[in-house]
């Protein structure tokens, strides 16, 4: 195998991983939308947030596992709280009050973190097992990005199953698709909005400890996550998870091959995409709701 | 002379048949009643005439103008108003404010931003006059969303009238009043319409009646049949898909 | 109010801001201009926010390009006068707002907030990745501030805080007057109208998308004002406060605390961060989580915001019924 074939490889494993992960959290994102016709602009928070909790309960019990399980747990807990005792109270007030308060509530979250674990880099260790390069059929992967990816494929597995194969999933679904349904199925609102909530956050965690041990833990990582994030979800059209999927891999590769190939207008292709699809459908790619 | 034609209007829904070959005539200066089961088509007729949409086929003829596809702004320029069945008033704004763009867009003055409008006396006497003649004058200052639902039903009629349309269309004006409150709106249109064409969408055959000149009923998007009153009341077409039902 | 009372409260309000920086001093005369420029700000977001009903999540593009217009324009242009300076920066805000506002127009609610955080958000990517133009992170700074002169009668030297002082306070205060007399004239009418009910006003005869056009540049030019002026007083405009999302969100806590339904409220609400943010800095650095946990507060417990608060409790407690008669209720 040539270095040029084994470095195309490894930037396309690079931004494969990426997108998963972007995957996970504007997936969060786009069903939250869908479902209640939220944009929450706090997502990204409880991704970040999540990422500390990882953080902190690996520093306590030395465990990654553990810390792997909980600290989406914990954040998702949070997300819940946040919408049954906030959101959930300016919801008759309409969306724009409903916008504004998760940027209060993203704003809370960013500036508590700086208090609690300070504005430093913390870095994030993750067990021998996962460090190092595995080679197969002679190119060397890095074992961590293909745990990622293999981890978010569990979690989009759990969702599918969720989504496809219970009663709550099937609402959830029709409701994405024609929000007046909710009503229409008889079921209880306010209790599936916080479920959707919470699972969306609980994602959004998921990918916030995958990506750690690679950023590093900082305040930033919410403002990159978010904007990744929101940029998905806009380009693929709101409400649509199989679009978000397709969009997210699109710019987990682009963003990779990107830095590459053109590394300081890297960051900026990902808007022009995004400007392109827009101005040509400012429903987003395939969508035609607003 | 008819102030408004539509010559072979066909209208679908993504493949879902609306209105089929609909070819209406009025007459400046008649009372034009529209009546037809739900369903039949009437609203969308109005909205294809109105420019809402643009027919699938055929034309729309105003003063022996086509003006199939115009915007709404254009029509009303062009002496067209008109009424919706649901209530669609500036509900924040008071009714005074309400009746006031109407007296602002007859006028012309639609970017003016170069004196207060509070000041124009002229614009204000004018907004007051109309408040005074559809018995708003006592609700002048308050936001249109608090207006009871007869007053809104009025302010809602007076909007599509305030530009001084020639021909006025009302989509089923009466909608949810009261015997007492129809009355009121019966009076109302026709003080109101004195000297214009009025095209009406109306289900009480008692307001058709007393207030058409002609009546056009339509029936899974075509025109059933098109007269005056009293052969209406006699077709026999009509009475088995339409009148029968509801006892007239 | 008749004449003669509103020549003394204007006479009032002019001799205050005189006299401000004499009794007060410099520091918080620099304090009151940069609260004056948000306050601006603040206002041009209100005029898309709460008067037309669109929720802008980008206004910081404007404001942005305000200031970047005018500091590369003095950076690169030798002898550059002051007013076509700030001008320069004016006029470029108004051609991004004419690039946008095709799209713009024709989108309304949630597509109209991310659009505008979409493009914000390239605004600041660009600012930081154009380096040549920009300066990238460090922005554009140290460049000369012209004297205000009026060729053969007067020169007034601008980096004087004093000068800038009046200066500032009379480009922004003229500007807040003009955007106050332009929500009163009939086509500030046909804006509250689109706000209320787009679809009618088109069966009004008004021309809806037009409409928003003309107010949209409105606000992108006066946000470029804000934006040109804030630029000249810091004498650096970088992509952290020209374009940053943090200062496109600004202007939207400073309506909503102030309250949403008035002219007046965003200005309020820019006099209530300026104070929280002079008074929190003292005792920690996280002003923002003091901001934050106001504006959830305000979401919460006080949706119409400060103005609307105070009303409340004038009816409450002075059995005083909100004036129906009022056209500066646009809520």
């Amino acid at each position: 195998m040539d270095p040029t074939t084994a470095m195309y490889v490894a930037q396309g494993i690079h931004g494969l991983a990426y997108g998963m992960v972007l995957f996970l959290v504007a997936s969060g994102l786009t069903l939250i939308f869908g479902m209640m016709g939220i944009l929450n602009l706090a997502h990204a928070s409880f991704f970040m947030l999540a990422a500390y909790f990882c953080y902190q309960a690996l520093t306590i019990t030395g465990n990654f596992w553990l810390a792997l399980l909980l600290a989406p747990v914990a954040a998702a807990l949070l997300g819940i709280l946040v919408e049954r005792f906030l959101l959930r109270k300016v919801h008759a007030f309409g969306h724009i009050g409903e916008l504004i308060l998760t940027i209060g509530v993203s704003l809370v979250i960013l500036e508590g973190v700086k208090v609690f674990w300070g504005t430093e880099s913390l870095p994030l260790r993750v067990p021998p097992i996962l460090q190092g390069l595995v080679s197969i059929g002679g190119l060397d992967y890095p074992i961590y990005r293909l745990f990622v990816i293999g981890l978010a494929l569990v979690v989009l597995g759990i969702m599918a199953l969720l989504l496809y194969k219970t009663r709550l999933g099937m609402v959830v679904r029709a409701a994405v698709s024609d929000a007046n349904m909710v009503n229409a199925l008889g079921v209880n609102v306010p209790l599936v909005f916080m479920f959707v909530f919470g699972v969306g956050t609980w994602m959004a965690g998921v990918a916030g400890v995958a990506i750690a041990p690679i950023l590093t833990v900082f305040p930033g990582l919410a403002d990159q996550m978010g904007m990744d994030a929101f940029i998905v979800v806009v380009t693929g059209g709101l409400g649509s998870i199989a679009r978000a999927f397709l969009v997210s891999i699109i710019f987990g590769l682009l963003s990779s091959y990107g830095v590459q190939f053109v590394s300081t207008l890297a960051p900026v292709l990902m808007f022009i995409f995004m400007a392109i699809v827009l101005v040509i459908k400012p429903m987003g790619l395939f969508g035609e709701r607003e | 002379m008819n102030i408004l034609e539509t010559r072979a209007i066909t209208h679908d829904f993504s493949g879902l048949q609306v209105l089929l070959d609909v070819n209406l005539e009025v007459k400046a200066g008649e009372r034009h009643a529209i009546i037809g089961p739900n369903g039949a088509g009437k609203t969308t007729l109005f909205n294809v005439i109105t420019g809402t949409y643009r027919p699938s086929e055929g034309e729309v003829f105003f003063k022996g103008k086509d003006i199939t596809g115009f915007k709404p702004h254009k029509l009303v320029r062009l002496g067209m108003g008109r009424s919706f069945q649901i209530t669609s008033t500036f509900s924040r704004m008071t009714a005074f404010q309400n009746i006031r763009m109407g007296i602002l867009s007859k006028r012309g003055i639609r970017f003016n931003m170069f004196r207060i409008l509070d000041k124009m006396q002229d614009v204000t006497a004018e907004t007051d006059e109309v408040l005074k003649r559809i018995n708003l004058d006592g609700e002048r200052n308050v936001p249109a969303g608090m207006l009871s639902y007869g007053k809104s039903r009025s302010l809602e009629i007076s909007m599509a009238m305030a530009t001084d349309p020639e021909l006025v269309m009302l989509d089923e004006p009466t909608a949810g009043m009261s015997k007492d409150e129809t009355h009121h709106a019966v009076e109302l249109i026709r003080r109101l319409t004195e000297g214009k064409t009025l095209v009406i969408i109306e289900h009480d055959m008692d307001v058709v009646f007393s207030l058409a000149d002609r009546i056009t009923v339509l029936h899974l998007g075509t025109i059933l049949a098109s007269g005056a009153p009293a052969d209406i009341r006699a077709d026999q077409a009509v009475k088995d898909a339409y009148l029968g039902e509801m006892e007239v | 109010m008749n004449k003669t009372q509103k020549w003394i409260l204007w006479a009032v309000l002019l001799t205050i801001l005189a006299l401000y920086p004499i009794v007060f001093g410099i520091y918080y005369s620099n304090v009151f201009v940069t609260f004056a420029i948000f306050a601006l700000f603040a206002v041009t977001l209100n005029l898309l926010l709460g008067y037309t009903g669109l929720l802008s999540f980008g206004h910081a593009m404007f404001f942005g390009t305000g200031g970047y217009g005018t500091a590369i324009a003095l950076e690169h242009i030798e002898g550059l006068p002051l007013l076509p300076a700030v001008l320069i920066g004016v006029l470029a805000a108004v051609a991004l707002a004419l690039i946008l506002c095709p799209i713009m127009v024709r989108v309304s609610g949630t597509a109209f907030a991310m659009l505008h955080l979409a493009f914000g958000q390239l605004m600041y990517v660009l600012a930081l990745k154009l380096r040549v133009i920009t300066g990238g992170e460090d922005g554009v700074g140290g460049f000369p501030i012209p004297p205000f002169s009026i060729p053969g009668i007067l020169s007034i030297d601008m980096t004087n805080p004093l000068n800038f002082y009046y200066f500032a306070i009379a480009v922004l205060g003229l500007s807040i007057w003009f955007i106050w007399y332009f929500t009163k004239t009939p086509l500030g009418s046909v804006m509250v109208s689109v706000r209320d009910n787009d679809n009618r006003v088109a069966y009004m005869g008004f021309m809806v998308p037009q409409t928003k056009a003309i107010i949209y540049v409105l606000a992108a030019a006066f946000a470029g004002v804000a934006g040109s002026i804030y630029a000249l007083f810091q004498n650096l405009i970088a992509a952290g406060d020209g374009f940053h999302i943090l200062v496109s969100f600004a202007p939207i806590m400073m309506v909503m605390v102030g309250g949403i339904g008035s002219f007046f409220g965003p200005i309020m609400g820019a006099a209530i961060f300026g104070i929280i943010e002079e008074l929190t800095s003292r005792y920690t650095e996280r002003v923002e989580l003091v901001m934050g946990l106001i504006l959830i507060l305000v979401i919460m417990f006080a949706p119409l915001g400060f103005l609307g608060f105070l009303r409340y409790i004038k009816e409450r407690w002075f059995g005083k019924r909100p004036d129906m008669t009022t056209t500066e209720d646009v809520a």
